[in-house]
């Protein structure tokens, strides 16, 4: 048959949970990685590899294979299922910041999901602070203040495409900040 | 560590993500998912299907050759026989239980020499609609006994609609006219039931092994999914243990190869494990014959 990439694909899709099996062995360690270096936290990452792996199975219509390999595809999702979280943290520790208080959760959360929000966090405050006073206005106001890109830009006095700019940067330096947590805790 | 190290996985995340997958999505169903139809839809599908390319032929068409010595309008003489015979069958006629599938038939297919095409497809189509009056109250699980095979009758009416789409598609090549799929959810019930029968298949060919083997099947796109299938080993005695073999095919092709009209090379199966056992068991799907 085809590429190995097709053919896992067309397993996927026949339901043969064995080839899942196999996807997941070649393919989990960098999606793991890429998920553990965009948020710092081990229990979140976690998350992000089963939210990535169930979708392929649940969804392998999903993949193309013409864009690029599965190996691409899984960890560009997992990066992007990564920033998802990063920005809903983000949001999270807005809001608390907002009201002085802490969001009461929807469950009484365990003793160990309590230490890996509080480790994810601090994390994340931590590497905003570091962030360059452009990029880290646009994400206060985004976040903190609840602000669309319009609204960010207008209060800002800047484009709207140059707050959405800002933005991009300032992910892509969180993630950068958080995987140099990551590598020197390590 | 530098930043190309993937980092060491957690312990039991491998576990935990194939289970929550499982849980999300029952493994060997394929996708898109397909509606569950009756045998009787199978086969009235493929009634329809052959009925539509019929109508696609001129006078001319009806004398090509097409199988064994028979023009196209023999070939579908053959099958008014068949029809015949179905409903002997259905009726607990004990003559058509053990009759030669292509002698007792013989004489309707020849005795459409000289009729008008028109006549012999009219007859055709009403022969099949007798035949699909006759299964509307018919118990599906019931067993029924034709040319060779004791099947239930749900069983019997899936070999029926391999059949028709077979000859169906021996007429478009002999006329020149393009191959047609079956529906996936008529194709599902074909393809689970050649991958029933397979075992028999097998055994006509023999295993060439003492020791059981474990097939694990994946048929590949629309009507497809995935089975384990035990040879060599008494039923009640469940699976594994014995060397396993994967072999992954296009649904279609496996069907055709089922309808011994393809060779089991031209399938081009992806093979692996004890690939020794793949010929045979391939070799057995292809003597299931289900044309």
């Amino acid at each position: 048959m085809e590429s190995t990439d097709s053919l896992h694909s067309a397993r996927l899709s026949a339901g043969d949970d064995r080839a899942l099996a196999e996807v997941f062995d070649a393919v989990a360690p960098a999606v793991h990685t890429t998920a553990r270096r965009v948020l710092g936290d081990a229990a979140a990452a976690q998350d992000v590899v089963q939210d990535v792996f169930v979708d392929l199975w649940c969804h392998p219509e999903r993949y193309d294979e013409t864009l690029g390999s599965l190996r691409t595809y899984l960890v560009i999702r997992a990066r992007h299922r990564a920033h998802d979280v990063l920005r809903s943290e983000l949001r999270r520790w807005a809001r608390e910041e907002r009201h002085g208080r802490s969001v009461p959760p929807p469950h009484a959360p365990s003793p160990g999901e309590q230490v890996a929000a509080a480790e994810t966090a601090s994390a994340v405050r931590d590497a905003v602070r570091l962030l360059p006073p452009d990029q880290r206005s646009v994400v206060e106001l985004a976040y903190f203040g609840g602000l669309s890109y319009r609204e960010v830009a207008r209060h800002l006095g800047i484009p709207e495409g140059t707050a959405k700019s800002r933005m991009r940067l300032a992910l892509a330096r969180l993630e950068a900040l958080l995987d140099r947590q990551l590598l020197e805790s390590s | 560590m530098t930043a190309d190290t993937p980092l060491p996985l957690p312990a039991g995340l491998r576990e935990r993500v194939l289970d929550a997958s499982r849980r999300a999505r029952p493994p060997g169903r394929a996708l898109p998912e397909t509606p569950d139809i009756s045998p009787v839809e199978v086969f009235e599908r493929a009634a329809d299907a052959f009925a539509g390319a019929l109508s696609a032929l001129d006078d001319a068409h009806w004398r090509r050759p097409v199988l064994r010595d028979l023009d196209v309008q023999g070939l579908v003489g053959h099958l008014i026989g068949v029809e015949d015979d179905v409903r002997r069958a259905l009726a607990g006629d004990p003559a058509v239980a053990a009759a030669d599938h292509v002698a007792s038939t013989q004489p309707t297919a020849v005795g459409q020499s000289g009729r008008a095409p028109a006549s012999t497809r009219r007859d055709w189509r009403r022969s099949a609609d007798r035949t699909l009056a006759l299964l509307r109250d018919a118990d599906p699980d019931g067993p029924v006994a034709l040319h060779g095979l004791h099947l239930p009758l749900g069983a019997l009416l899936v070999v029926r609609a391999f059949e028709l789409w077979t000859h169906e598609n021996d007429v478009r090549a002999a006329v020149g006219l393009p191959g047609s799929v079956p529906d996936p959810s008529a194709l599902r019930r074909m393809s689970d039931l050649a991958v029933r029968l397979l075992p028999v298949g097998v055994a006509r060919v023999g295993t060439g092994t003492s020791v059981p083997v474990d097939l694990h099947l994946v048929l590949t796109g629309p009507g497809g999914g995935t089975w384990d299938v035990t040879f060599g080993r008494p039923a009640d005695q469940g699976s594994g243990g014995g060397e396993g073999v994967t072999i992954v095919a296009d649904t279609v092709g496996f069907c055709r190869l089922a309808a011994n009209r393809i060779r089991p090379d031209q399938l081009a199966p992806f093979v692996s494990g004890a690939v020794a056992h793949a010929d045979r068991i391939l070799a057995g799907a292809a003597a299931l014959a289900l044309d």
